[in-house]
């Protein structure tokens, strides 16, 4: 689905991204992970097209990005910033509505199957009853599954978050995670999110990324990440490592 | 068909707003210095014609352009910059276009056709240019900057207006005061022509990019990352906004805060994107200015208010109160 080869990138203030190689594969549910400030959100921009690479290179389906329309690019995949941020009043259909966009000709207002697909995507994300009111009056996890939604509603076929998970309370994080593994099990579409919570990461990840100082450190199934040599090298955190009945590690601090 | 949630607002909106301009625009030619029945004109009075055809209605009509680029380029520059207190007036872009258009008018250029909004949009895009090389903070912008830059920007622009004036016209301060503080005094049907031509133009073109605005709502990596290359985006509808701002100046002066307070209430009314706020922002602006100016007309009749002084009083507090919760 898409290749990062050699991707750098760096601010002039300092951090970024230094090298990083990997791929994404069609119908995989990948966890990036790594300390605050270790480049897994500028590495999603990337992936984005929020920023483009100064070294290296991003392939989508084969074609460098640069090689790829805008539109044409937005429309095969959907990213949820860590923090959405809005300049007007707007309700949260109105929100769910502007991930159709890429699909929207010039002059054009949204056809009956734009509704229907941003009415789809609010009740994906259980979040119909909101959609009628104002982001501003709404609680941060609210708010968060709206722009879940909007993701959503442009039906990508490469999903990229940025910290879904912060800010929903359990129930919603745990609908969350179910609708991620049924996205990518039943329509094979590849999910990319970023996450701290290892936990989660490892209950729902097919794959788990770890970064650290803006360099892609270790990847693997979460069985091979979850290790308290692993918390402790990149983390910096004194853990044990659990194993459930079915198989599912968890981390846990040490006493 | 049915239409859709934004189609509907925004035919709402004209519908509301529409006929509001026109309303406003009927009273307000019967305000000036003599008086003026509907009556008598279209009974063919030949007095009542002239007055209405030759002089109000041109300069009511003006006012309602003017209006009406005044509050959709405020509306695009809060946009820009990510900042509800832009307005060409604070932001120096309206000072900038009327230091030009006096500059080359006290040169004697003002009867070359096409030369003075050609000048007051090549003043506007100086004044952009000169607040966003001041109030840039890395890639950001710094709102307490980019008001001091205006602030700082106003005094340059109306020293330069005064110095042009006095170094050719000799002592003539009103008109100084006609291109910083506004006036539709001499409104003519070119200016008139020119202006609906220019608004017409820039809405098409802001209409174009509604789209690409709305995304940029949500951020600039959001907008880029839904197609939109923000760079384009961002230098079109800034030399759009200047040019219009440019060509409203150069026929009416400075006039503030229409720009401010506009596209605020039509955003508090229709709570949509820009797709169906630009349209309503240059009904709304159309028809705050119309009304203003036939209340500056009638204040102290015959003498008039400069019109920018009216729209200060009402914008200055307004203002302030958004100051203050952007400061919380």
């Amino acid at each position: 689905m898409m290749e990062l080869s050699s991707v750098g990138y760096a601010y002039a203030k300092g951090g970024g991204v230094d090298s990083v190689t990997t791929r994404f594969r069609e119908g995989e549910l990948v966890s990036l992970t790594g300390p605050n400030g270790s480049g897994k959100s500028t590495l999603m921009k990337l992936m984005a097209r929020a920023l483009d690479p100064q070294r290296g290179e991003v392939r989508l389906l084969d074609r460098p990005l640069a090689a790829w329309d805008r539109r044409e690019f937005a429309r095969e995949t959907g990213y949820l910033p860590q923090e959405p941020e809005w300049l007007l009043p707007m309700r949260a259909i109105d929100v769910v509505l502007s991930g159709r966009a890429p699909f929207l000709e010039r002059f054009r207002w949204e056809s009956k199957e734009d509704y229907a697909l941003a009415e789809q995507a609010l009740a994906d994300c259980d979040a119909s009853h909101l959609a009628d009111r104002l982001l501003e009056e709404m609680s941060g996890g609210e708010r968060k599954r709206v722009f879940l939604a909007r993701v959503l509603a442009g039906q990508p076929r490469l999903i990229l978050l940025d910290e879904p998970l912060a800010a929903l309370d359990l129930e919603h994080m745990q609908r969350f995670v179910e609708m991620l593994r049924t996205i990518v099990d039943v329509k094979g579409s590849t999910v990319v999110f970023i996450s701290h919570d290892m936990n989660w990461s490892s209950a729902c990840a097919d794959r788990m990324l770890v970064m650290n100082g803006g360099r892609l450190v270790l990847e693997g199934p979460p069985r091979e990440v979850m290790r308290p040599e692993v918390m402790l090298e990149h983390f910096n955190f004194r853990g044990e490592a659990l194993q459930s009945d079915s198989g599912r590690s968890w981390i846990v601090p040490s006493r | 068909m049915k239409q859709t949630g934004a189609a509907r607002a925004l035919r709402n909106g004209i519908l509301i707003l529409g006929p509001l301009l026109v309303i406003a625009v009927l009273v307000a030619t019967q305000f000036g210095a003599a008086r003026l029945s509907i009556a008598a004109v279209l009974a063919g009075d030949p007095i009542a014609e002239t007055i209405f055809y030759s002089i109000r209605l041109p300069r009511v009509l003006l006012a309602a352009l003017v209006g009406a680029i005044l509050a959709v380029t405020g509306l695009t520059f809060q946009t820009l910059l990510r900042n509800p207190l832009a307005d060409p007036f604070i932001l120096g872009v309206s000072g900038g276009a009327a230091c030009g258009a006096a500059v080359a008018t006290a040169l004697g250029l003002a009867r070359i056709p096409g030369v003075i909004p050609a000048v007051a949009f090549g003043g506007a895009c100086v004044a952009m240019a000169a607040v966003l090389l001041l109030a840039r903070r890395g890639l950001t912008i710094d709102p307490s900057r980019l008001l001091l830059a205006g602030l700082v920007l106003n005094a340059f622009f109306s020293a330069l207006i005064l110095l042009a004036l006095s170094l050719t016209g000799g002592s003539d301060l009103s008109a100084a005061l006609r291109w910083m503080m506004g006036t539709f005094f001499s409104a003519s049907w070119s200016d008139v022509v020119m202006l609906a031509v220019v608004l017409t133009l820039s809405l098409i073109a802001l209409a174009a990019y509604g789209g690409e605005l709305r995304l940029m709502a949500f951020g600039e990596d959001d907008a880029r990352s839904r197609g939109v290359n923000t760079n384009a985006v961002v230098l079109i509808v800034f030399l759009v906004s200047s040019l219009a701002t440019g060509a409203a100046v150069s026929v009416s002066g400075i006039i503030g805060f229409v720009g401010l307070l506009v596209p605020h209430a039509i955003r508090m009314i229709w709570k949509h994107d820009y797709r169906v706020l630009l349209p309503l922002a240059a009904l709304g602006g159309g028809t705050l200015l119309v009304l203003a100016d036939a209340l500056s007309r009638s204040i102290m009749a015959p003498g008039e208010l400069p019109i920018g002084a009216l729209t200060a009083l009402l914008g200055v507090p307004f203002f302030l109160v958004l100051l203050r919760r952007l400061a919380r």
